[in-house]
Order: structure tokens, then sequence, then C-alpha cells
């Protein structure tokens, strides 16, 4: 049969109340469908007992703080805002391995939520895993693809309890989950950003100058193509978006020789995260955000490629 | 119905679950270490794939599974790693493909009665292979690629199947659908 999302509901949130009882807990939220999905899921089943909370890492989308308090408002939840950009800098200065970099964020998301939770008087964490984030992370037989911070990452000695409702659920039944709790469809339907967030889309070290880098390339490249989708000139991919290089290649400004970064834009379609297939994205389409990222962003980028690779062999994000 | 997964440490283990529950089926994943007095009851085995080398070391990390492929009685479908060290059990030889695939593969069935029946000619599935198995005695060829000579296998002897790709993606064409020929004979 498949997936009924009103069973589902009713029983995660009587084994939410369950589990919690009458103690409290907190949510980390990071604005994508599943942890929006998991907020408004703990904040039925434990009413004023659970805390939101949104960790700014500074590594996060263009306005993005901003747009997901707004938008989870409009679904009854509340958003404590945590300012935590230098934090995970300085955590990060100086790694450039994935793996390393993936579980120095892990670390600190949890250290953040560690002093919300004491706070709040919190003994549980809630968070938003779905079943790609345990799988890839790996596990006895299972290899690690990527450790995702909310399960790999995790430090091995934290204060909290951790809840997951959506453990063994993929993204498009998340969504069945968002729309059947009647969120916004922006909210359930938004394209997947990883935990890590722009982190995962600067390889190599990261730096605040190399996250606004390939903040605003991503902002192009999402801009481009939910216009041309929006035109009926292409499909919405399933998630798109662009990475920054740590290669840089000559180029010609105006004449004069330029030796600047690369970025990959990739474009694919999936429906559960688990297979993927790169975007046949209209030539035209592609040319335009080679064009407008490397004017808008002329200082730093004069070139642009885009990721032809499936999914096997390459993961959709780049690290 | 119910249904045991042989958990060989596929990324897409989970997948095969999934696409069990979307068929009406009862399903549990279980690790290699579980004693085959436990499975004994279920309607049907489905060994998934995984990382493991089978011809190249990987088959001694495959806990009781060799167990359960001399005494489970019912049907038994495996999986590309789990394909491959049904064949290697049977006498046949796993090591490292010829054509690695990973990805999109264009699938040509050469035998229509049982996994594949009602199905096309060719359709696209994915794989995600180093390794394949060959020359397993006993054994008839199901379907194979252009890169590779056996993508699925039958035993002639007992109702044992296996698939080098994976019918549990969903960029694989007709997927649900070779799940259901399997299950259908499980219930036969």
């Amino acid at each position: 049969m498949p997936f009924d999302a009103d069973k589902f509901i009713e029983k995660s949130v009587s084994a939410m109340r369950a589990t919690v009882g009458a103690g409290k807990a907190i949510i980390g939220v990071s604005g994508g469908a599943d942890s929006s999905v998991a907020a408004v899921l703990s904040a039925r089943a434990l009413g004023k007992n659970i805390l939101c909370v949104f960790v700014d890492t500074g590594l996060m989308r263009q306005d993005e703080a901003a747009k997901v308090k707004a938008s989870l408002s409009k679904c009854g939840v509340e958003l404590k805002v945590v300012d935590a950009g230098e934090e995970f800098f300085s955590a990060l200065a100086g790694l450039s391995e994935p793996e390393e970099k993936r579980k120095a964020i892990g670390e600190r998301f949890i250290r953040v939520f560690e002093r919300e939770a004491k706070s709040f008087g919190a003994k549980y964490l809630v968070q938003g895993t779905i079943a790609p984030d345990w799988i890839e992370s790996g596990s006895g037989l299972r290899a690690t693809i990527k450790s995702h911070h909310n399960v790999g990452g995790l430090p091995k000695k934290m204060g909290m309890e951790v809840v997951e409702p959506l453990h063994e659920l993929y993204k498009d039944e998340v969504r069945h989950v968002g729309a059947a709790l009647k969120l916004p469809v922006e909210v359930y339907n938004r394209q997947p950003f990883p935990g890590p967030g722009l982190a995962v889309r600067i390889i190599g070290e990261v730096t605040s100058e190399r996250a606004e880098i390939v903040r605003a390339a991503c902002a192009i490249a999402e801009e481009e193509m939910e216009t041309a989708a929006k035109g009926g000139k292409m499909a919405l991919p399933w998630q798109y978006f662009a990475v920054l290089l740590p290669v840089k290649t000559v180029g010609v400004l105006g004449d004069a020789r330029a030796y600047g970064h690369t970025i990959a834009v990739r474009a694919v379609e999936s429906m559960d995260g688990m297979t993927a297939k790169a975007c046949a994205v209209p030539p035209e389409v592609l040319e335009r955000i080679s064009d407008r990222i490397t004017r808008e962003l002329k200082e730093h980028v004069n070139r642009v490629v885009y990721d032809v690779t499936s999914k096997p062999p390459g993961t959709i994000e780049w690290e | 119905m119910f249904v045991s997964i042989v958990d060989f440490g596929s990324q897409w283990t989970h997948r095969i679950h999934r696409t069990l529950t979307y068929l009406d089926v009862e399903s549990k994943i279980i690790p290699v270490s579980t004693p085959f007095s436990e499975i004994r009851k279920s309607d049907a085995l489905i060994i998934s794939g995984g990382a493991l080398r089978i011809g190249i070391g990987g088959a001694e990390q495959t806990g009781s599974t060799k167990e359960y492929l001399e005494k489970f009685e019912g049907p038994i479908l495996g999986i590309c790693a789990g394909q491959q060290f049904i064949g290697l059990h049977f006498g046949g030889k796993a090591q490292p493909a010829a054509g690695p695939e990973y990805g999109k593969v264009e699938l040509i069935i050469d035998d229509k009665d049982e996994l594949f029946a009602g199905l096309p000619d060719k359709f696209t599935v994915w794989a995600s292979h180093n390794d394949e198995v060959v020359g397993t005695p006993g054994f008839s060829i199901l379907a194979h690629s252009k890169a590779c000579s056996n993508h699925a296998f039958k035993s002639n002897l007992r109702p044992i199947y296996g698939c080098l790709f994976h019918p549990e993606v969903e960029h694989s064409e007709h997927g649900s659908e070779i799940y259901a020929n399997f299950l259908r004979i499980a219930k036969r």
C-alpha cells in the first residue's frame, strides 16, 4: 500500500508524546522540508514544551533566516534564531577534507543545541533525520558515503536524547506528510538543502569570503532555473545549485587577463535522493546562468561548468 | 506474507523494504548475524547488495548467509552483491567485472518466464557494481547488458534468483513489477 500520511501523523504524534512525556524538547529547524515537517509534528505532539531553534551558521542560503521565520510562522511555529556564524567559521578554519568538515559542523550544531536545551530545560533533541541521512552515514556493513551532520556527524558525548520522527521516510513521503499537515506548499515542496549548508558546496577550506561567492552563485542558479521553469522552458529540477571549486583558470575580461575561480552548476531529477539523473537544462538557461555569474561575481569567477553525472556514480552534493 | 531482507549493507537495502511495503508485503531488514532459526518461517528471502567485494574476500563477512542458502526452502532473491554471493556459493566465479556499470544500464531480457514476466524485451535499469559473477553451474541467465553477460539468473533446481542491477531504485523501470513477480513465485 502506498504511504498513508494521516496514519503516519497519528502514530508519530503519539510516539513522540510517549517518549517525551511531560518533559521538554528542542528541535533544530533549518527551514527545509524535513525539519519544518518535524517541527510542526513536534508542536502538535508537545505543544508549549517544544522550542524550535534555527541556527544561522553563516552557511545558509541568501536571506534564509528571515524567509524561514516568516514561512514557519504561517504554520504556527515560532522560531528562535541563534546567530552562530563566527563559531562555525572558526571550527571550520583549516579543514578541507569533506568528512572532517561535516564532523566539525555536526559537533558545532550539538554544542549550540545543548546551550539552548539547557536554558529551556529540555532533555530531548528532535531532529528531522530521514532515511537517506542514516543510510549514507553508514554503520556495520554499510559504507559511510558521507557523515550527515545529524547522524554520523554527531559528537560521541552529548547531553540530550535524540528523537527522530521521520527516521524511516524518504523526501517524497515527508512531502506527503507536509501536505497532510497543511503546511504551505512552498515549505514542503522546497528543494533539499544540505544540513552542513554551503560548507559542502565549497570544495576545500570554508571561509566567509568563499561562502559569499557560492551563496551568490547559488542564488543566481536558483533564480534562473526557477524563472525558466515558470516560463515553461524546463521542468523545475528536484535539486539545483552551484558549487565553488578550488580550481583557478585563465580567462579574459575586457581585454585583460583574468585568473579566477570556477563554479560548477548542478541540477538533478530524483524522487528520494537515493538515485538521481542530471537534468537536460536548456543551453540558453545554462548560458544565462554563466553570463550572470561571471558578470555579477567578476572579481572572483571567470568560468562556469555544468555537472552531467548521475547518482551513482556521483552523489547529488559534491561533498 | 512475510519477507526477511538480509542486509549486506547496500545504500538501497531500505529501498527494498519500501518497495515491498508499497506492494503490501510485510518485511524486516535483518543483519547477517541473525540465526537461521529466526528467519526459517519467512515466506521468502531477499539478500541485498552492498559494498562487499564477494569474489575478493567479502564473502567472509556474510555471517550466516551461507546457512540460509543451504537450509531455506522458500524462494530467494539476491541483489547485486547478494546475487554474486549466491553464484559463488553454488560454484560460480565472483570476480571484478569486465565492464563495471554505475547508473543507467540498458537491460536485455533473455527469459521472460518468471522474474521478467509481462515486461518488455529491453528496458532501463540502474546498476552500481564493480564485480560480477559468471559460470554458475545449474543456473540459467535471464538478462544481460552490453557490458555484462549475467545481469539476472535463476537456479534450474530451486526457486533461487539473482539480479546484478537494482530493481528497488526509483530510476529502474519496472522495478516494482520485478519484485511483484518474485513475490508471486513466493505465493505459489
